[in-house]
């Protein structure tokens, strides 16, 4: 393997090597029982709704459903839950099924490069996502299986779409060009509003756009390559390309073409929908259930109107459930939340063992670190707040030392139980924090909470005395879990 | 026929699209050009029932100054 790519597993260049888009990471699921498809016709709401809810439940196995018998919908396909497990990305990562949190949070790191983008470039004639092309009367109803998502949104959400745009002052640097996940409201036949965080990208790109008053463009890229999904969510800085980032953590090339209107999109994508900003109208779009668990209200929202459809015969929409975790939006961005955190993070503190950003895009937050000194983990933590993500996001902190898997809740509950004094716990008034955050004081600001659950260090006079108990671990008593477990299954089936 | 959100009347409805399974209408899906709802006839009353909806989860689009702007456009 070339020296400049990431060194991966046999398993994982065996996954990397099959998997190109959509369809193949589909297949892959199948296999291991991770994608079912859904065996009766459903209503599209309440229906879809209920099983996708069901099947989500369980964030380590959950599958994906895919639904190929909806109502009204005769021969169209939709997926959900596709990220939905951690099994789900373990298989993808070429790890087995129920593999722990933590072994996939360090194979992501790993893997976290953007430097030597692979990139193929496919001719759009080739490209198997121009398959079919729609110019003209253009119905996203007719071409989409839409739904409501939570009963209260506003409307019937495209929720999982990766969304390429230029930077409309720079449109020729491809590494200037952003691809993200925005929440797109269908508003007519070839009409949607997408709703961006005016710290993000992709509202920066708005604002250039009105203020020049020149066209912006972009490609809603619909049913994509698994890795895309999970990079097209992460907070990679604004001259770092996520397709780029998605090649190195795959360590396969990922398939480039052009879209009618210019955009770089995969070109084994189910669906690219090529859109324009209609310069300052606005729409009202929402309410809609977001990823804290409660709905953002109705909002006045950036308008475009749809210009062109290319897709794959027969194509999957690919959509998500979001609402109170576990959800999709978790397992989807979890890990590639906590990697830039842990990264930026070990730049200063080579203490830092692990981030655990799991929760709601990481508004909680857990880090173990090796402690060098009383309070070294408070300043850890203050510094966790000074990374992009950590800015707006990271609202509660917990530290604990490195003998404690921040991924394991029982084990920070020790932490929590045993190293914590009140006086650890350090609250930071007035805080930046995220708009739709429903524990903010105003939207945009609110208070931070860091508890140290650090063990006591020198000079801390007192706590340094607590001798811990090891309990025997390692290889044998792995080992002998299994065992037990072999023996117990045994006894129950006598 | 009124918007299960806002209540406007027909005149500012207009259907998106009907789901058909060869000559049977499944169901309808609507807009309102006041409110930007999107409904289909075939939901739970909860999400389509005026009557039925949370007072909270309606709409009030003659009052459009009670909505906040996303990205405030530059032309204002």
């Amino acid at each position: 393997m070339d020296a400049q790519t990431v060194d991966l597993s046999i398993e994982a260049r065996d996954v990397a090597g099959r998997i190109h888009d959509l369809r193949d990471y589909l297949d892959l699921l199948a296999g291991h029982g991770q994608c079912i498809t859904w065996p009766e016709a459903v209503m599209p709401e309440p229906d879809i709704r209920k099983i996708v809810v069901a099947a989500s439940r369980d964030a380590m196995m959950g599958p994906a459903i895919l639904f190929d018998k909806i109502r009204g919908y005769p021969g169209k396909r939709l997926v959900v839950g596709v990220h939905g497990s951690f099994s789900n990305i373990a298989l993808l990562l070429g790890h087995q099924k129920g593999a722990g949190i933590k072994e996939l949070f360090y194979e992501i790191i790993g893997r976290w490069r953007s430097d030597y983008p692979l990139i193929e470039r496919v001719k759009p004639e080739d490209a198997a996502v121009n398959e079919n092309r729609v110019e003209s009367g253009i119905n996203l109803y007719n071409l989409l299986p839409l739904y409501r998502i939570n009963d209260m949104d506003g409307g019937f959400y495209i929720a999982k779409a990766n969304i390429v745009s230029r930077d409309p002052r720079d449109p020729d640097d491809f590494d200037k060009q952003n691809v993200g996940i925005y929440r797109i409201q269908v508003q007519g036949p070839d009409r949607f509003t997408l709703l961006s965080v005016p710290s993000h990208d992709m509202a920066r790109q708005i604002r250039m756009a009105e203020e020049d008053d020149v066209p912006l463009k972009i490609a809603v890229m619909i049913g994509n390559h698994p890795a895309m999904a999970m990079f097209a969510a992460t907070p990679v800085n604004y001259d770092e390309s996520e397709f780029a980032y998605a090649s190195q953590m795959m360590g396969s090339p990922i398939q480039l073409t052009t879209s009618g209107n210019g955009m770089d999109v995969l070109a084994g994508s189910e669906m690219v929908i090529e859109a324009q900003l209609m310069n300052n109208q606005r729409c009202l779009e929402g309410p809609f259930g977001e990823f804290p668990g409660s709905y953002s209200g109705i909002r006045h929202v950036p308008l475009f109107e749809v210009t062109a459809v290319s897709h794959r015969t027969d194509p999957i929409f690919e959509s998500i459930y979001i609402g109170k975790g576990w959800t999709e939006h978790d397992t989807l961005i979890g890990l590639n939340t906590c990697a830039p955190i842990y990264s930026q993070l070990k730049e200063n503190f080579p203490e830092v063992v692990a981030v655990n950003a799991l929760y709601q895009h990481g508004l909680t937050g857990i880090i173990s670190v090796k402690n060098r000194f009383a309070g070294f983990a408070k300043s850890v933590a203050m510094r966790a707040l000074g990374t992009p993500h950590g800015l707006m996001y990271l609202k509660n902190l917990i530290m604990v030392d490195d003998d404690v898997d921040p991924f394991d809740l029982n084990q920070v509950m020790w932490a929590l139980s045993t190293r914590t004094r009140a006086s650890d716990i350090i609250v930071i008034p007035n805080m930046p924090m995220v708009l739709i955050d429903p524990a903010a004081e105003i939207p945009g600001k609110g208070h931070r909470l860091i508890i140290d659950a650090t063990s006591f260090m020198p000079p801390d006079p007192i706590g340094g005395d607590a001798k811990i108990v090891s309990p025997p671990s390692g290889d044998e008593i792995d080992d002998l879990a299994k065992y037990v477990q072999r023996l117990q299954r045994e006894a129950e089936n006598k | 026929m009124s918007c299960p959100r806002c209540r406007s009347s027909e005149e500012h409805l207009r259907t998106e699209y009907q789901g058909r399974e060869g000559d049977e209408i499944i169901w309808t899906v609507y807009y309102c050009k006041r409110c930007s709802f999107t409904w289909r006839d075939s939901e739970p009353a909860e999400s389509i029932e005026h009557g039925k909806r949370e007072a909270s989860f309606r709409a009030d689009p003659d009052h459009p100054e009670k909505y906040k702007q996303n990205i405030p456009p530059a032309a204002e």
